[in-house]
């Protein structure tokens, strides 16, 4: 079964892992404390246009990806628009209380929902795990004992999925795959689990078996079949993100879109 | 090179221990075959030897004496369950940098190790899951091999596979191990004979009850051997089937009938059937390469993945998928992912519940069940604590009921000894005899020439054969 996305490899990709991770991860605080609209809508932008020219995936995939934020995107906002506070009223109907406050405050969580959701991609769509944890292995000096648990884990994955299919026909063939009511419901949930658990749990263990002896231990110094380093498409990343967040940070006080600067 | 005096073990929260005082040894270079009834402590004692126990396995064990290698190389059963990484070099190179060998000297390493085994791959960075089940046991062996074993340790390293991979597998096997010291446990024993020269066999209770050559203790032993269902060579000369199998059935009326059939996978066509016509009291067999679409033509069949064409029941088209579901019956390859609820006899009654039946016809019924699948003494117990052939059994019990006439099955002897396979075989012929019909994936040649009347042959998502099968002679007794 083809779970994979065809993509092609850019720098993004090229970056360290370990980098890309110390440089994302500040960007999740500081989205979190700026105020002005005008600086999250040039960030959105930036790092958008940045993600589309970059990010090494069909135009069709990107956007397909994109769909599920947009939909937060608009949720999130909306419920803020429509029933927020605020003293300049632009409309109101029963429950419905649209102000101009409510109203860019709303938009303003949208975007930062949006960014959110553009680093997370970035980083998911142009890291692949093994190089993650060989870099954190070998840049943040994490314990191999974890970061293998890890890989093995994200290989049980895919095996989980197609298991999944298989209790769901040979649910279906008895009839067992429906209930009605909670009860029911819960019954159903416990049908699915409990297979699906007990496989993996004595796969997991089994595979746990098998790397010890293999040699893996926590005592020996090991060797990586991988060398991950830092290097120059890390600082193009460091660069590149610095522009765009600083430029979006002054044009948002040289041509603001909106008038407001602090949506509190 | 292994010598265990006066072993005893016991796992935690079993009422007996395992091993009461047992001593073997073993000398550099032998090959040597464990053998005995399933659950006789055989997978045990090979991880004893291997350190495994108690290193990573914590189970309370004491011997008078345990010298055991320092490099072992363990092979094990599950093709899926001993690789942690995604990519076959990556695995390998799993192996080399708990060695703590340079990164410069890996790729070499890895060709190599890959060439030892005949692992022919356009490149070295292929996904594992892509890899065939004979192959990922290949890919087992040689980053087992990059260890530079002492002993290599082989549990059961062929019970998952089809035949193609356990020849495959048991050709590397005896090339790569040639001069090392090689302790195997093994059921199918076709062919590790001509490789061991030595066999320990053990009774249900943990004892060895023969320590000797080959072919001493396969000829002296032999009739205990059969006992345990072991698959051993000839073991189908001296195997008498039922006098009805291969018998046609006097009255074949038609009970399905596909036109065009066409099952898909993700918007793939996997499988094109221009017409089947399945008559009552056919026991068919599908054959075929390993990924040829037999288990998706089940699959089709049963409607089970998205499928266009034209079904007809008993001459009737089939008005919606829940009708197909009450006159054919499937049993999938593992049978745990079939149970439902959490007693055997529970599951037993699930089916005659769901139709609303009075609890005592129910109870009538289960009884039956019982007797018949030989699962009495299981009948409190939860699906998942019965043995592998008791799993079997329920799985097929549960899911036919008698308003079912026609039974799919998915490889159903798969991994199952030789006893609970032909005991599976006997009741599916006595099921056949009833009227009914049979479909049954196998990768087995001796059941299709034995059991089957007609074969349909799968390449490529096609039929490409569907024909009779001519009924074997009648061979009685045993030849040698």
């Amino acid at each position: 079964m083809r779970w994979n996305i065809e993509y092609k490899e850019t720098w993004l990709h090229q970056a360290n892992p370990t980098a890309k991770l110390l440089l994302f991860l500040p960007m999740f605080v500081v989205i979190v404390f700026v105020h002005n609209p005008n600086v999250l809508i040039n960030w959105t932008i930036g790092f958008t246009v940045l993600f589309m020219l970059f990010s090494g995936y069909r135009m069709k995939h990107v956007l397909l990806l994109f769909m599920p934020f947009l939909f937060i995107f608009i949720s999130t906002s909306s419920s803020m628009i429509l029933f927020g506070k605020g003293e300049t009223t632009w409309f109101r109907w029963g429950l419905v209380h649209i102000t101009e406050e409510s109203f860019y405050r709303g938009v303003h969580l949208g975007f930062r929902t949006l960014l959110f959701a553009i680093f997370g991609l970035m980083f998911a769509l142009t890291t692949k795990p093994v190089l993650l944890f060989y870099s954190l292995m070998q840049q943040a000096k994490l314990k191999p004992k974890y970061a293998y648990s890890f890989l093995a884990a994200v290989r049980l994955l895919p095996i989980m999925l197609e298991e999944f299919q298989t209790v769901h026909q040979a649910l279906k063939v008895r009839r067992a795959a429906k209930a009605k009511g909670f009860r029911g419901k819960l019954e159903l949930v416990k049908r699915y689990a409990i297979p699906l658990l007990s496989q993996s749990i004595r796969r997991a263990q089994r595979i746990a078996v098998s790397m010890e002896a293999k040699g893996f231990t926590n005592e020996r110094t090991r060797t990586f079949y991988y060398e991950v380093t830092f290097g120059k498409y890390d600082v193009y990343l460091f660069v590149v993100m610095f522009v765009i967040v600083v430029v979006g940070y002054y044009m948002a006080d040289a041509f603001p879109y909106v008038a407001i600067k602090d949506v509190r | 090179m292994i010598h265990i005096e006066q072993l005893r073990l016991k796992f935690p929260g079993a009422e007996k221990r395992l091993f009461t005082d047992v001593s073997l040894s073993i000398q550099k270079g032998e090959k040597v075959l464990l053998l005995g009834p399933s659950g006789c402590g055989k997978s045990t004692l090979l991880q004893v030897m291997a350190g495994i126990i108690p290193r990573s396995l914590d189970v309370p064990m004491k011997a008078k004496k345990l010298h055991i290698p320092k490099r072992v190389g363990y092979v094990f059963q599950d093709p899926d369950a001993q690789f942690c990484m995604p990519y076959v070099d990556e695995e390998m190179a799993f192996v080399l940098e708990n060695l703590g060998v340079p990164r410069e000297e890996m790729n070499e390493k890895i060709a190599h190790m890959l060439q030892r085994v005949r692992l022919r791959l356009p490149h070295v960075h292929v996904p594992i899951q892509t890899l065939s089940g004979g192959m990922k046991q290949r890919l087992a062996i040689a980053s087992v091999l990059a260890l530079e074993p002492d002993v290599l340790c082989l549990d059961e390293p062929t019970a998952l596979l089809d035949e193609e991979g356990t020849k495959t597998v048991w050709e590397t096997l005896k090339e790569v191990a040639e001069d090392r010291t090689v302790v195997i446990v093994e059921h199918k024993i076709d062919h590790v004979l001509d490789f061991v020269e030595r066999i320990i066999l053990f009774n249900e209770h943990g004892d060895i009850i023969a320590d000797g050559p080959t072919h001493v203790v396969f000829s002296t032993y032999r009739s205990f051997i059969a006992e345990q269902g072991i698959w051993y060579p000839n073991v189908w000369e001296t195997y008498e089937k039922p006098k009805t199998a291969q018998q046609p059935y006097a009255q074949a009326d038609v009970l399905l009938h596909v036109q065009s059939l066409r099952g898909f996978r993700q918007k793939e066509e996997k499988i094109a059937i221009d017409q089947l016509t399945i008559y009552a009291g056919e026991w068919i067999a599908v054959t075929g390469e390993n990924g040829a679409g037999k288990s998706t033509l089940l699959q089709s069949l049963m409607k089970l993945i998205r499928t266009e064409g034209d079904m007809y029941w008993q001459q009737q088209p089939l008005a919606n998928d829940e009708l197909l579901y009450d006159h054919i019956a499937f049993v999938f390859q593992n049978p745990e992912f079939q149970f439902v609820t959490n007693r055997v006899d529970d599951e037993l009654a699930y089916a005659s519940r769901l139709e609303k039946r009075p609890e005592h016809e129910v109870d009538d019924e289960v009884e039956r069940l019982l007797e018949r699948f030989h699962l009495n003494e299981q009948r409190y117990l939860h699906p998942y604590q019965l043995s592998v052939g008791q799993k079997r059994r329920l799985s097929v019990a549960a899911s036919v009921t008698d308003s079912h006439r026609l039974l799919l099955l998915d490889e159903p002897t798969f991994g199952q000894d030789a006893k609970n396979t032909f005991a599976l075989l006997e009741w599916l012929e006595a099921y056949r005899q009833q009227g009914k019909a049979i479909v049954m994936v196998t990768h087995d040649e001796r059941i299709v020439s034995e059991f089957a009347t007609r074969r349909w042959i799968i390449e490529n998502g096609k039929l490409v054969a569907d024909e009779p099968v001519a009924p074997r002679m009648f061979v009685r007794g045993g030849i040698g």
